[in-house]
């Protein structure tokens, strides 16, 4: 029974991650881990995404810290859109792809990519 | 007998998978919620896909001709740590105030022959990629 189970829940796992990866059944493709990190950015916490990204020292967090306190305090960066352009997968790496509309303090409007590369359950690349 | 014990402990690892693939369900949550508005996706821009057709094609030439120097170090650097590029795909392009991002997943290679993939964006506007992501 429990070696069912488990079979169960690793076939579950790949089929799942197979169905988000092709698009499926109307699944995006898009990463939950992706999706957290985008979010995290947009709303300037940086500890919401600690968890997701490669290990930092703690001086680099707390100068991270810093940069978003003082962002979210003097500046009115209004983020207007968040849009999944789409990913693939090879092995261990997924490569998940954004497009951002932002406002910025000036009320000029910008709209930029982002990609972030995903492996081992954290974003290891943005660019 | 043995046929019965045999159909029963098949049973028992049949209703374990199921088990297992229910636990999943709840367990194998889908990304959280955005706040932000999702913007239409629209067609492949001419001109970028163009350009990756290039790149599929390991044509530099024709890369030379359609992209300007400063993008072609910028697109080099989309592309590390791949050297050796094996397959290209378009993934999706947005559209806002007449800029357009172009989406791509190249796959290939690096120097040390890893698997690799990377994702980079061209910028199209009036029919010209006039940058890369």
């Amino acid at each position: 029974m429990l070696v069912g189970m488990f079979a169960g829940f690793v076939i579950a796992s790949a089929v799942g991650v197979f169905i988000q990866d092709s698009g499926m059944f109307g699944a995006s493709g898009e990463s939950p881990i992706a999706r957290a990190y985008m979010l995290g950015l947009l709303q300037r916490d940086p500890n919401s995404i600690v968890g997701i990204r490669p290990n930092q020292s703690i001086a680099q967090r707390a100068a991270e810290l810093q940069g978003a306190d003082t962002s979210r305090t003097s500046t009115s960066i209004q983020p207007l859109s968040l849009t999944y352009i789409g990913g693939a997968s090879v092995g261990t790496y997924s490569v998940h792809i954004y497009a951002i509309g932002l406002r910025n303090s000036q009320g000029v409007d910008q709209f930029f990519p982002l990609a972030l590369t995903v492996s081992g359950g954290k974003v290891i690349r943005s660019e | 007998m043995n046929e019965t014990r045999a159909v029963a402990t098949l049973s028992v690892f049949v209703v374990g998978i199921l088990a297992g693939i229910v636990v999943h369900t709840f367990v194998d949550k889908g990304p959280v919620e955005s706040p932000y508005p999702q913007l239409p996706k629209v067609e492949e821009p001419r001109a970028a896909h163009d350009v990756i057709a290039a790149i599929g094609a390991d044509d530099a030439r024709t890369l030379s001709r359609l992209v300007d120097s400063t993008m072609l170090t910028d697109l080099d650097m989309a592309l590390q740590p791949i050297t050796d590029v094996r397959g290209t795909r378009f993934v999706g392009a947005v559209e806002s105030e007449g800029r357009l991002l172009s989406a791509y997943v190249v796959t290939g290679k690096t120097t040390e022959g890893i698997d690799f993939v990377v994702g980079f964006v061209l910028r199209v506007t009036n029919d010209q990629v006039v940058g890369v992501n």
